[in-house]
C-alpha cells in the first residue's frame, strides 16, 4: 500500500432482508482505495462486488431490505453511520458512482443538460447559468463533441459510449474524491470500452481522483488498475498489486482464473482449463472456507475452518487461504 | 412522431365505425316492430306503417346505414320523436350539466387518488400503503350509486347541509351551481378515485424500479426530488392514459346519478328516452358518447407523441 | 413389483411398473390438495372471499325457507313500518317485508350474475380461442370486440335493454353480450402465448386437426385467467343489473331485484331509510364477496400475476 487509503471498508456485512430469510451477499469484506489510485474489484456473477460498491453509498433500501454491520471509513468518519441527510451530502458530491448500463440509467424525459445541472445544483449554491455553463465544460472534458448543441438532447439520442461519457460527466461534475464504476464497460462494444477506459484513466491522472473500478472482466483490470481486489462468495479471497496478481496469483481461485483465460501465444489445441464446478447460491455457503468444494487442494482443515484474509510474508498482498504459501511454491513449477 | 400520430388517427376509424354500426343495430334488436313498439298497443296499423315510412324502416338496411351515418357525419342525428326538437339540439341542452358533473368527478378523483398513490407507493407496505388497498376494494365494489344514496342519506337527509336533488346552471351562482353538484359528484369521484389510486400506485412502483431511480439516488437527490422529478414524471403518462380510459366509465356512470339527483344531463336524457323507446335519441347519445370516449382516448395517445421526448424526436 | 420383475416389463428400466405408479400419482395428488389447501388459506380474500361467498349462496338457495313469506304479499296497512320484531328489515311502501324482498333480490342478482359469467365465459372462450388462433379471425372478431369494449357498459346495456323490453331473460342477453368482449380478450392472449409453444409446432407435425390442438392443447393454459376474469365479471354483472334495474331498464317490478328495491327506497329515503339502508348493503356484501373471491382466485391460481388496474 504506497498511497495513504482515502477509503477504508472494514469487515463489511450487508443483509438482504427476504422472503426466504436473511442474505449476506457481503459477507466480511475489507479493503482500501489508495488517493490516486485505480483499484479494481474482480469476480464472477453474484460474488458481490456490486452490492459491496452499492453499500458504500448505502442505496439500498434500509427500511424494508437491507441492514449493514462494520465501518466504512471516508474522511475520517464512518459512513454507515451518517444520517440520511450526511449521507445525501456525499453522494454524488464527494463519492460518485456510475453504473453499468448507460441507457437505463439515465432518466428518458430530461435533457442530458439537465440531469448534469441537477447534480451541481444538489451540493453546490450556483446559479441556473453558471450550472448550464459548467456543464458544457464537463461535457468537454469527458470528449463528447459539440456539447452545446448535445446538452439539450435526451438520452435516447445519444450512442452508448457517449450515453456513458455522459454519466461521468454527471459523476464528475462536483469534482469527487473518488469514483465508484460498477461494471462501466460491460453494456458497451469492445472499441468504446478502451476509450471509456482511457478516458477514466485520464481522469484519474489528471484531476488525481480515486477510483474503484468493479468488473467481471481481467482484460479490463490489466489495462487499468494498479491494485487489484479479487472476490468470491462476497468475500475477499486475494488483494495485491496488478503485477503480482497476475505474475504470481495466490489464491487456488484466482489461480484458477487466470489459467482459464486464453493466450494468444498459448497452444490451440490444448484445451482451455475452466474452474471446476459452480458458485453455490447465497443461503447455502459451505462451512469453512467457501471455495474448498471447488478448490484442487483443499483439505479436512479448509473444509471446517473458515481461513482470516492476511497478508503473506515475503509479498505486498493478502490471502484468504491456510495453505496459500505453499500452494504459491508449487504452482510457480510450470 | 408525424408518423405515430397518423398512424393513431389511422387505427381509430375502423373503432369508430364498428361502433357506429353496433349503434344503428341496436334498434334492429328489437323483437316485433320497433314503430309498434313506439306506438304502444293501441296505435292502428295505419298509424304504424306510416310511421315506418317516416322512420324509413322499409328501406333496406344497408341504405338505412347509409343515410344514417350520412346525415350523422354532418351533424344530424334526426329528430327526437317525443320532444319536438332535434336530437341535436337535444345533445347540445343535456350536454353542459354532463360536463360540469364530470369535470367536477374527476378533479375530486384526481386530488384523492394522486397523493394516495403517490404515498402509497413511496411507503410500501405501510399504512399508507395499506388503506389504499382498503380503499380500492371499497371503491371496486360499491357501485357509484349505491354510495350516493348513502350520503345523500347522510348529508341532505340526516345533517340537512347539501340539496337531495335538483340542478341549477351556472348562470344562476357558481356557488349554487355547485351545491346540486356536490354529492352526485362525490359519489362519481370517489368511486373513480379507488380504482385510480391503485393504477398510480402500480405506475409509480414501475418506475421506482427503473435504473435512472438508481443513478438518481446516487447523485444524492433526497425523497422529495425522487419522487417528483424522477418518479412522476415518468410515470404520470401512464396514469393520463388511464384517466383517459376511465371517461368512459365516468360517462356511464353519470348515467345512473343523473337520474337519482335529477340532473338534466346526457344521462337523464338517454334513461328517459329509454323508457319512452325514442330510438332516434337513444341511437344520437349513445353514439355521441361512444365517440367522445374514443377521442378522448385519441387526446390522450397523442399527447403521449406531444411529451415524450422519446416519441417526440424519433 | 420386486425390481427383477420391473427390470423384465417390457418398459424401459427406470419407469415404475403400473401398480407403484398409480401409487404415485396418488401421492402426488395428495401433496397437491395439501399445497392448494395451505395457498388457500394463506390469502385472506380466497378466505373471507368463499365464506360470504357460502353465505350467498345459502341465502340465495334457501330463500323461499329463509323468512317463509311471500315477496309479492301486499299488506297495505302495515306499509313504510321501521325494523321491529315482526319485520326485521321493515316494510315497504306496498307493506312487503323488506326482509324476504332482500332475500330474493339477492337471490335474483346471483343468478343473473352467476348466468351471464357462464354465459359470456363459454362465448368468449370460443371467441377467444379461435381469435388467438386463425389470424384472419382474429382481424375481424377483435375489431368488433374492441369496438364493443369501447362502449361503457352500462350505457351499453340500457340502449340494449330499451330495444329488447324488461325481463330478466333480456337482461341476460344484454349483459352476456356486454361481457364477451372483455373476456374474449384475455382468452386471445393467452392463446397467443400458448400457440407459440413448440409443443404446438410438434402436434402440427404430428398432424393434429386444428380443432384438437384448440381444444386439446391451448385451452387449458387459457383457464386460469379465463376463471379469475369470470369471477369478477360475476361481481360487475350484478353492479350493472341493479344499476339497470334501478333506472326502471332491468328487471321489471315487481319482482325483487337489489335494484329496484334500491330504487324503490329512493323515493321514500326521508323517512323511511331502511328501505335503502338494507338493500345497499346486501348488494355491498354480495359483490364484496364475489371480488375478494375472484382476488383469492387470482392468488391461488396465478400467484404472479399483478393487475395495475380492474381490468373490464
Amino acid at each position: 500500500m504506497t498511497a495513504e487509503p482515502i477509503l477504508q471498508i472494514k469487515e463489511l456485512r450487508t443483509f438482504f432482508h427476504t422472503e426466504r430469510g436473511r442474505v449476506s451477499p457481503v459477507d466480511g469484506v475489507s479493503l482500501e482505495v489508495g488517493k490516486g489510485e485505480i483499484v479494481g474489484i474482480v469476480g464472477e456473477s453474484g460474488c458481490g462486488k456490486s452490492a459491496t460498491a452499492q453499500s458504500v453509498l448505502r442505496l439500498f433500501d434500509e427500511k424494508r431490505l437491507a441492514s449493514y454491520e462494520g465501518e466504512i471509513r471516508y474522511d475520517g468518519r464512518d459512513l454507515l453511520r451518517l444520517t440520511p441527510k450526511q449521507m445525501r451530502d456525499v453522494r454524488g458530491n464527494e463519492i460518485s458512482m456510475i453504473f453499468q448500463d448507460p441507457l437505463s440509467s439515465l432518466n428518458p424525459v430530461h435533457t442530458i443538460g439537465d440531469q448534469i445541472v441537477e447534480t451541481l445544483r444538489l451540493h453546490r449554491p450556483i446559479g441556473k447559468k453558471e450550472a448550464a455553463t459548467k456543464t458544457i465544460e464537463l461535457l468537454r472534458l469527458t470528449g463528447i463533441p459539440a456539447p452545446e448543441r448535445r446538452a439539450k438532447e435526451y438520452p435516447h439520442q445519444l450512442s452508448g459510449g457517449m450515453r456513458q461519457r455522459v454519466m461521468i460527466a454527471i459523476a464528475l461534475a462536483c469534482e469527487p474524491q473518488l469514483l465508484i464504476a460498477d461494471e462501466p464497460t460491460t453494456a458497451l462494444d469492445v472499441t468504446i470500452q478502451a476509450q471509456i477506459l482511457e478516458l477514466i484513466q485520464d481522469l484519474n491522472r489528471r484531476l488525481g481522483m480515486s477510483v474503484m473500478l468493479i468488473t467481471h472482466d481481467l482484460g479490463v483490470v490489466a489495462e487499468t488498475c494498479s491494485r487489484v481486489v479479487v472476490m468470491y462468495l462476497g468475500q475477499v479471497v486475494e488483494s495485491g498489486s496488478v503485477r503480482d496478481l497476475f505474475e504470481k496469483p495466490l489464491h487456488p481461485y484466482t489461480i484458477g482464473l487466470m489459467r482459464s483465460v486464453p493466450r494468444l501465444d498459448g497452444d490451440r489445441h490444448q484445451e482451455l482449463p475452466a474452474v471446476p464446478g459452480s458458485v453455490p447460491p447465497l443461503h447455502q455457503t459451505p462451512p469453512g472456507c467457501r471455495f474448498a468444494p471447488r478448490c484442487p487442494y483443499a483439505d479436512d482443515k479448509c473444509r471446517s475452518d473458515l481461513p482470516e484474509l492476511a497478508a503473506l510474508p515475503g509479498t505486498d498482498s493478502q490471502v484468504r487461504c491456510w495453505h496459500a504459501g505453499r500452494i504459491a511454491g508449487l504452482e510457480a513449477t510450470p | 412522431m408525424a408518423f405515430y400520430i397518423a398512424r393513431r388517427l389511422l387505427a381509430t376509424i375502423p373503432v369508430l365505425f364498428v361502433l357506429s354500426v353496433i349503434v344503428f343495430l341496436i334498434i334492429y334488436l328489437i323483437p316485433g316492430d320497433p314503430a309498434a313498439v313506439m306506438l304502444g298497443d293501441g296505435a292502428s296499423p295505419e298509424t304504424i306503417e306510416a310511421l315506418r315510412e317516416q322512420m324509413g324502416l322499409n328501406l333496406p338496411l344497408l341504405t338505412q346505414y347509409g343515410t344514417w351515418i350520412g346525415h350523422a357525419l354532418q351533424g344530424d342525428l334526426g329528430d327526437s320523436y317525443f320532444m319536438r326538437q332535434s336530437v341535436r339540439t337535444a345533445l347540445a341542452e343535456h350536454l353542459g350539466p354532463t360536463l360540469s358533473l364530470a369535470v367536477l368527478a374527476e378533479i375530486i378523483a384526481v386530488v384523492i387518488a394522486l397523493p394516495l398513490g403517490i404515498r402509497a407507493a413511496s411507503r410500501r407496505g405501510e399504512a399508507a400503503d395499506k388503506a389504499l388497498t382498503g380503499f380500492s376494494l371499497f371503491g371496486i365494489t360499491v357501485p357509484g350509486f349505491v354510495l350516493s344514496m348513502f350520503t345523500v342519506l347522510l348529508f341532505s337527509v340526516q345533517l340537512k347541509w347539501l340539496p337531495v336533488s335538483g340542478y341549477k346552471p351556472i348562470s344562476d351562482g357558481l356557488w349554487t351551481h355547485l351545491q346540486y353538484l356536490i354529492l352526485p359528484a362525490i359519489s362519481l369521484g370517489v368511486v373513480q378515485a379507488a380504482l385510480l389510486a391503485r393504477v398510480v400506485r402500480s405506475s409509480m412502483l414501475d418506475v421506482l424500479n427503473e435504473s435512472y431511480v438508481k443513478t438518481a439516488l446516487a447523485k444524492g437527490v433526497g425523497e422529495r426530488g425522487l419522487v417528483y422529478r424522477h418518479v412522476l414524471r415518468n410515470a404520470w403518462l401512464p396514469i393520463l392514459t388511464v384517466i383517459g380510459g376511465s371517461f368512459g366509465t365516468l360517462i356511464a356512470g353519470a348515467a345512473v346519478i343523473e337520474s337519482i339527483f335529477n340532473i338534466p344531463g346526457m344521462g337523464q336524457l338517454l334513461v328517459n328516452s329509454v323508457q319512452r323507446r325514442d330510438y332516434s335519441v337513444i341511437q344520437g347519445v349513445v353514439l355521441f358518447v361512444a365517440f367522445a370516449y374514443v377521442l378522448v382516448n385519441l387526446v390522450v395517445d397523442l399527447l403521449y407523441a406531444i411529451v415524450d421526448p422519446r416519441i417526440r424526436l424519433k | 413389483m420386486t425390481s427383477i420383475d420391473a427390470s423384465l416389463e417390457p418398459n424401459s428400466p427406470g419407469t415404475p411398473n403400473p401398480p407403484d405408479l398409480a401409487a404415485m400419482r396418488l401421492q402426488l395428488r395428495r401433496e397437491n390438495r395439501k399445497l392448494f389447501a395451505r395457498r388457500f388459506f394463506a390469502s385472506k380474500s380466497a378466505v373471507i372471499g368463499s365464506a360470504l361467498l357460502l353465505l350467498v349462496a345459502v341465502v340465495s338457495l334457501l330463500a323461499p325457507w329463509l323468512t317463509g313469506r311471500d315477496p309479492y304479499a301486499l299488506d297495505v296497512v302495515n306499509r313504510l313500518k321501521p325494523p321491529s320484531s315482526h319485520s326485521l328489515f321493515g316494510t315497504d311502501n306496498f307493506g312487503r317485508d323488506l326482509l324476504t324482498r332482500v332475500v330474493y333480490g339477492t337471490r335474483m342478482s346471483a343468478e343473473v350474475g352467476f348466468a351471464v359469467a357462464i354465459a359470456s365465459s363459454l362465448i368468449g372462450l370460443v371467441i377467444g380461442l379461435y381469435a388467438g388462433y386463425v389470424k384472419w379471425l382474429d382481424q375481424i372478431l377483435m375489431r368488433v370486440m374492441d369496438g364493443l369494449f369501447a362502449f361503457p357498459a352500462v350505457l351499453l346495456a340500457i340502449a340494449m335493454m330499451a330495444a329488447l323490453g324488461p325481463s330478466v331473460g333480456n337482461l341476460i342477453v344484454c349483459l352476456t353480450i356486454v361481457f364477451v368482449p372483455s373476456i374474449a380478450r384475455i382468452v386471445r392472449s393467452s392463446a397467443l402465448i400458448a400457440k407459440e409453444q413448440t409443443y404446438i409446432e410438434a402436434m402440427h407435425a404430428v398432424g393434429a386437426s386444428h380443432n384438437r390442438i384448440i381444444w386439446k392443447h391451448i385451452m387449458p393454459s387459457t383457464l386460469s385467467p379465463l376463471i379469475v376474469q369470470g369471477s369478477f365479471i360475476f361481481a360487475e354483472a350484478i353492479i350493472v343489473e341493479a344499476a339497470l334495474s334501478f333506472l326502471g331498464a332491468g328487471i321489471p317490478a315487481p319482482t325483487p331485484s337489489l335494484g329496484n328495491l334500491l330504487s324503490d327506497g329512493k323515493l321514500f329515503i326521508y323517512n323511511s331509510s331502511w328501505m335503502t339502508i338494507f338493500p345497499g348493503l346486501a348488494l355491498v356484501v354480495v359483490v364484496l364477496a364475489m371480488n375478494l373471491f375472484g382476488d383469492g382466485l387470482r392468488d391461488l391460481l396465478d400467484p404472479h400475476a399483478r393487475r395495475a388496474g380492474k381490468k373490464r
